[in-house]
């Protein structure tokens, strides 16, 4: 994806911003200000009828708010892939939304067993899914690059062993060209 | 009537008389259109869609859905009745489908006509539609009112994917005004053509049609309405069955499931969806592009399709099975679409681009619509959450929306004020 610069990944931190937002997502993450908005949303393991309840009040309510339809797309597409993978690789965990006047952050917090390797995790394809996942028509290995190409920025920490934390943010003002 | 006139007719009316204010109506509206106030039932012409939903679910008959009076055929030299296709699932299986529909001329038509004489153009149409529109995935059938209405109010972005082309009922009326006005010397307005319909959101397309280029028809007559006259006139019908042509095939319409089914081939996955609340949830996933791998999606706002439109009178399984046996043993009549196969390639079935309706916003500024939202999550805080309805509107949540647009108080919470009374006695004991 060569229109996304500032791509760095080792073992345990993944960052990815869209080229020409780098400052303003710099900022905004040394110095996060207050949301106006907070939504929260529990995500239990395996639960796939649950998962997804999250993203779906999150674009609900970015609807309320007169968000422009596309972005509302990429928030609802990225919100879901992140809700989705938690629920099928993760012993569960929660999903927080902080809504601001000009972005969304969304931030996703998992109880583990965390990934061995984030940068093989982005290709395209691969996935760890389980049998079960698989039967239930997800685990194509698409989740996380899906989430990438629809953020304006995304960083993931993680570890084996341990829990993730994934986040994104997303602009209100449809930048995506 | 005038495109830019902002009042939106509603083929729904509240009979306050009936209205005991009980809510029922108002937990049931997939658009959060209905409050009670006052005690009595009040819809926003903006918010409502016309689904029925409140009609089906009102206990004291308190919410009528109009439609129009019989009486208006008199201001005609000449009239059309269109019968929907859903009309000949309403009758006992002894009722043969030539005898319910000749019944209908004695309600005073010069001529019945029948929505099901151009499915299988509309079939082709659609097909013809899909292939020419391959940058818009998937295209979303605009035939039910109500899933259009939906559409501009709530997935605005889904707009440009619905088939803009005219509804069969409404392509008929266009075909056959022009027929008449050239075989029988007529004016325009001369004619009179009415459709016969299952639900009331089709009377509201009628009264309001959205993106209509011409004239349409001149009124919609309800199933319901008709039913009981109609039947006095098969009973004298039953014994010299009438030989009439109709077209069992077309049928399919009233059934969205069959449709789809009609519009799938080897280059086109169609997909059916029906009950106003499966829409909804579809709607949203296409939105996000979890759908795209269909190419049409065949969207009904009432169970099975027409044939549970809230003016039927037959239960829509009941009505369903009966219209497929009808399928299975009728032999269709010929039509002749050469005329139609013109008009549309002359584009006269077009529909001018479908227009957002953004009602369901906060407010036209996102920094405004975010302060308010803070308010309503204040708000909601101190409210019970039991989302009782008892306040008169559906939810807490959506009681502190009204609250913050001014439209209601914190005192209309029924528990709220029952604590507080609580609180007061002990107080005062």
């Amino acid at each position: 994806m060569q229109d996304f610069a500032a791509v760095r990944s080792e073992m345990g931190e993944f960052w990815n911003i869209r080229s020409g937002l780098e400052e303003s997502v710099k900022g905004f993450f040394s110095a996060p200000p207050e949301a106006d908005v907070v939504l929260e949303s529990l995500i239990p393991e395996k639960d796939f009828n649950t998962a997804g309840k999250g993203s779906a009040e999150v674009k609900n309510l970015l609807k309320r708010l007169g968000v422009d339809p596309e972005v509302l797309r990429r928030v609802a597409v990225a919100a879901y892939e992140a809700e989705i993978n938690v629920a099928a690789h993760s012993r569960g965990g929660m999903m927080d939304s902080y809504i601001h006047s000009d972005l969304i952050h969304v931030v996703f917090r998992d109880k583990g067993p965390g990934i061995a390797d984030i940068a093989q995790a982005m290709v395209p394809g691969f996935s760890t899914a389980d049998d079960m996942v698989r039967e239930m028509g997800f685990g194509a290995g698409l989740g996380l690059p899906n989430i990438q190409k629809n953020a304006d920025a995304l960083h993931i920490t993680s570890s084996a062993g341990g829990s993730t934390v994934l986040e994104f943010l997303i602009y209100f003002a449809n930048n995506e060209r | 009537m005038n495109a830019k006139e902002t009042k939106y007719f509603h083929a729904l009316q509240i009979l306050e008389d009936n209205c005991t204010g009980c809510t029922a109506c108002v937990r049931v509206c997939p658009t959060e259109a209905i409050r009670v106030r006052d005690r009595k039932a009040q819809i926003d012409p903006n918010r409502c869609v016309d689904c029925g939903n409140c009609v089906t679910v009102c206990p004291f008959h308190a919410i009528l859905p109009r439609s129009d009076s019989l009486d208006l055929l008199s201001n005609f030299k000449h009239t059309v009745a269109i019968v929907s296709t859903s009309y000949f699932g309403q009758f006992t299986e002894d009722v043969s489908y030539g005898v319910a529909k000749q019944a209908l001329f004695a309600l005073g038509f010069d001529e019945v006509q029948e929505e099901a004489m151009v499915t299988d153009f509309m079939i082709e149409m659609i097909r013809d539609y899909i292939r020419a529109n391959r940058d818009k995935r998937p295209i979303l059938s605009s035939n039910c009112p109500t899933v259009v209405r939906l559409i501009q109010l709530k997935f605005p972005s889904l707009l440009p994917n619905l088939f803009h082309q005219e509804a069969p009922m409404s392509i008929l009326t266009r075909y056959l005004r022009e027929k008449i006005q050239a075989e029988r010397g007529l004016a325009e307005d001369e004619i009179g053509i009415f459709l016969i319909v299952p639900c009331a959101a089709h009377v509201t397309a009628v009264h309001q049609p959205e993106g209509a280029y011409k004239h349409l028809q001149d009124g919609a007559f309800s199933i319901g309405m008709i039913y009981g006259k109609v039947r006095e006139h098969i009973k004298n019908l039953q014994n010299h069955p009438p030989t009439i042509d109709t077209y069992p095939r077309g049928l399919t319409w009233a059934l969205s499931g069959v449709q789809a089914e009609l519009v799938d081939c080897e280059d086109i996955r169609a997909l059916s969806v029906n009950g106003v609340e499966n829409v909804m949830e579809i709607l949203s996933r296409v939105e996000d592009h979890y759908l795209d791998q269909y190419d049409y999606i065949v969207l009904r706002s009432c169970t099975n399709g027409c044939v549970g439109g809230c003016f039927n009178v037959e239960n829509p399984f009941v009505a369903m099975s009966r219209i497929k046996k009808m399928i299975k043993e009728g032999e269709n009549g010929e039509v002749d679409v050469r005329d139609l196969e013109e008009l549309y390639g002359e584009g006269e079935f077009e529909v001018a681009p479908l227009t957002p309706r953004p009602v369901m916003e906060l407010d036209k500024d996102i920094k405004t619509a975010i302060v308010k939202m803070k308010q309503i999550n204040e708000i909601l805080t101190t409210l019970p959450g039991l989302n009782c309805s008892a306040c008169g509107s559906p939810t807490c949540y959506a009681l502190a929306e009204d609250i913050v647009q001014g439209k209601a108080a914190i005192e209309d919470c029924v528990v709220l004020l029952q604590r507080h009374s609580r609180e007061d006695e002990t107080v005062e004991g």
